[in-house]
């Protein structure tokens, strides 16, 4: 596995991984998997489906290095959540939703019965109804809230300017309060 | 829509529950990888430019003047063949003029 280079950044990695180094490679995989596999598996809610599309991601980059352009992407994680999005929207199209997981656990063991029930509830509505969003408006969502970026790294991984991005987070928003009035 | 409401709706979206990936995901993609070649192939103005900076020259001021100082010591220290050359076609010509005498 990778040798561990924590002292290099990701551009330094791809520069080695465009010469063909696989421990470089191998250091930014484990580097970075988790953050792209919890982005996907917002858009699929199945575990394997994501894997499969993190791990579809990294092998094209691996495959075609020069598809990383240090003078035009400013930040790897950027430009990689944008292909991330990308496979994951490719295969909605391709695929019908897949229905949420009837066997979602509780999110709290000390919740009551009646607490957890609801607590489930009221997760699968919301992630239906985040599904139903338009694309643009689930993208804002799930790099908002889920990856923790900044409104300004959000924007630039989706490629539209700061009060785009604020628009969509706010029409997501209404739309969900609207839908989730029941528990919102 | 009020405040609380904004704030109950982000807490949701920041609980949203995500099942934890495979222990081995980040290794399955490395060997996975390992086993595929990278395609080189650039495109084509990042090709250009590569081959463009293959010729860059990192002190064009120096690169300059060294070879115009490398330019006059040659020319310094070629000799001066002026005066031979003036000489051979000097001869030449003479040559040429005998031939032309009348027989």
């Amino acid at each position: 596995m990778a040798a561990g280079w924590p002292d290099k950044d990701d551009q330094e990695l791809l520069a080695l991984i465009q010469d063909g180094g696989h421990q470089a490679f191998a250091e930014l995989v484990q580097r970075h998997t988790e953050r792209f596999y919890r982005l996907a598996y917002r858009y699929v809610q199945n575990r394997e489906t994501a894997e499969d599309l993190v791990q579809d991601a990294f092998v094209r980059l691996w495959e075609n290095p020069a598809s990383w352009r240090p003078d035009r992407n400013s930040k790897f994680t950027t430009w990689f959540y944008r292909i991330v999005v990308n496979l994951c929207l490719d295969w909605q199209k391709k695929k019908r939703p897949m229905p949420l997981d009837e066997d979602m656990p509780l999110a709290d063991e000390r919740e009551s019965a009646d607490e957890a029930m609801i607590r489930i509830q009221e997760q699968r509505l919301l992630e239906k109804e985040i599904a139903a969003l338009p694309e643009r408006q689930r993208t804002a969502l799930n790099l908002c809230f889920d990856e923790g970026l900044s409104n300004q790294e959000a924007a630039a991984a989706m490629g539209v300017n700061l009060k785009a991005l604020q628009s969509l987070i706010m029409r997501a928003k209404i739309t969900l309060k609207e839908r989730m009035k029941a528990y919102v | 829509m009020s405040d609380r409401q904004d704030e109950k709706l982000d807490a949701m979206l920041r609980a949203r529950r995500v099942e934890p990936a495979s222990p081995d995901l980040a290794q399955r993609i490395v060997l996975k990888a390992q086993s595929l070649p990278q395609n080189q192939t650039l495109p084509l103005m990042p090709w250009l430019r590569q081959l463009f900076a293959e010729f860059h020259l990192p002190k064009p001021a120096y690169v300059v003047v060294s070879a115009l100082v490398l330019g006059i010591i040659v020319g310094f220290s070629t000799p001066d063949r002026t005066a031979s050359k003036d000489e051979e076609s000097a001869s030449v010509q003479s040559f040429l003029d005998a031939d032309e005498l009348p027989l």
